[in-house]
């Protein structure tokens, strides 16, 4: 699975630009399509819904990136700052897929306590690119 | 010449002698793997088998996820090892280890509140009061302490 993402997203991003949000979207669009026949696209307000979501545990993503993907946040356990999520207000994000795909393991089993699903991860970045 | 160039590279591989708190600059892997959620602690303040046992569950450590490829992973874990203490005083007294738990910590600071409180920050948060940390120095320069915080109170 991870091969197959890493693999379209190389395709997505051909040698034109770097990556981006948007690139990486494209092979997570394929593997959802993969998993769920039905899968219809991304959803920004489902993605919203996810990011504000403590999915049954204590933390949610908003705990450490704050309610506002625009602002920076702070590491609820060490206090450190985290910059901000949304490609708009940090361009230096979602444009290194083991980076991406590292902070994704982490963050989701912290907060899920499972991998999260490549429409979970696609509909949290369509949410941040619609705030601006 | 001939004898300067020496001294000075022994001067530059040797950063942390007797006296002097300056255990940095770090390696970029190292500040950018360990230094993403928490300042990148300096090696030679717990001991080899203590940064050992560390590195062995990542995916568990200390409440979160830190995992990283095992690539990265064994340069890591090799950076720590060259640099850690060989002093028992460094040693963690507690079974998951942490720096702030060790004799020479504790004789240095006092009894540091584990999480942070109304008046301290949480021991482990270095460049609270240490204001170069980010640099791994930690000499007495760059101290700026919290109003109300008392040296080695306990
Ligand atoms: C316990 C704190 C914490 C929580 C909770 C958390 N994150 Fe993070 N997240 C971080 C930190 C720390 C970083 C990396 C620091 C940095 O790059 O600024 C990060 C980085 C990321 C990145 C990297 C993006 C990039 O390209 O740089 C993604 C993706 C991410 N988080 C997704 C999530 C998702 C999804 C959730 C909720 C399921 C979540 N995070 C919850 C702390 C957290
Ligand atoms: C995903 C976030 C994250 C990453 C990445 C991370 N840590 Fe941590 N680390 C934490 C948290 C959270 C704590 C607990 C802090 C506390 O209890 O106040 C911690 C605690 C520690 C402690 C104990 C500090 C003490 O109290 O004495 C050490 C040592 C440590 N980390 C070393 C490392 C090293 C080395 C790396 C790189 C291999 C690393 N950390 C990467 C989140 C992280
Ligand atoms: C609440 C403030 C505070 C925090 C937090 C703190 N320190 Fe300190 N630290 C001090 C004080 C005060 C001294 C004593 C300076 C002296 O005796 O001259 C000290 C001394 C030291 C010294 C010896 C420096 C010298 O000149 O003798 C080192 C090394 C050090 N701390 C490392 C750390 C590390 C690593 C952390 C985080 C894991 C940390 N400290 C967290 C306040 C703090």
């Amino acid at each position: 699975m991870k091969a197959l993402i890493t693999a379209l997203f190389v395709l997505a991003a051909g040698s034109a630009h770097a990556l981006n949000a948007a690139d990486y979207q494209v092979g997570l669009a394929a593997a959802a399509k993969a998993a769920e026949p039905g899968f219809a696209g991304f959803s920004a307000q489902r993605g919203e819904t996810f990011y504000r979501s403590t999915h049954g545990g204590d933390w949610s993503c908003a705990t450490c990136h704050t309610d506002n993907p625009l602002a920076s946040g702070t590491h609820t356990v060490t206090k450190k700052t985290v910059k901000p999520l949304a490609p708009s207000a940090n361009p230096a994000r979602f444009t290194d897929v083991d980076k991406i795909e590292k902070w994704f393991k982490r963050n989701c089993n912290d907060v899920l306590k499972r991998a999260c699903t490549p429409r979970e991860q696609g509909d949290f970045i369509a949410y941040l690119l619609t705030v601006k | 010449m001939k004898t300067l160039l020496p001294a000075l590279l022994i001067a530059a591989s040797a950063p942390a002698l007797a006296g002097d708190h300056a255990y940095g600059p770090f390696p970029a892997n190292y500040v950018s793997e360990c230094g993403s959620c928490h300042v990148a602690f300096p090696p030679q303040l717990l001991t080899a088998p203590d940064w050992q046992a560390m590195m062995n569950v990542l995916d568990k450590h200390y409440g979160v996820d830190a995992s990283i490829e095992a690539k990265p992973r064994a340069a890591l874990a090799d950076f720590l090892q060259r640099n850690a203490s060989r002093r028992d005083k460094h040693a963690s007294t507690v079974q998951t280890p942490r720096l702030t738990q060790t004799a020479w910590f504790r004789k240095e600071h006092g009894n540091l509140p584990a999480k942070a409180t109304r008046t301290l920050p949480a021991a482990a948060q270095c460049e609270s009061c240490h204001t170069a940390a980010e640099r791994g120095d930690y000499n007495e320069s760059g101290l700026k302490l919290p109003a109300g915080f008392r040296h080695k109170e306990r």
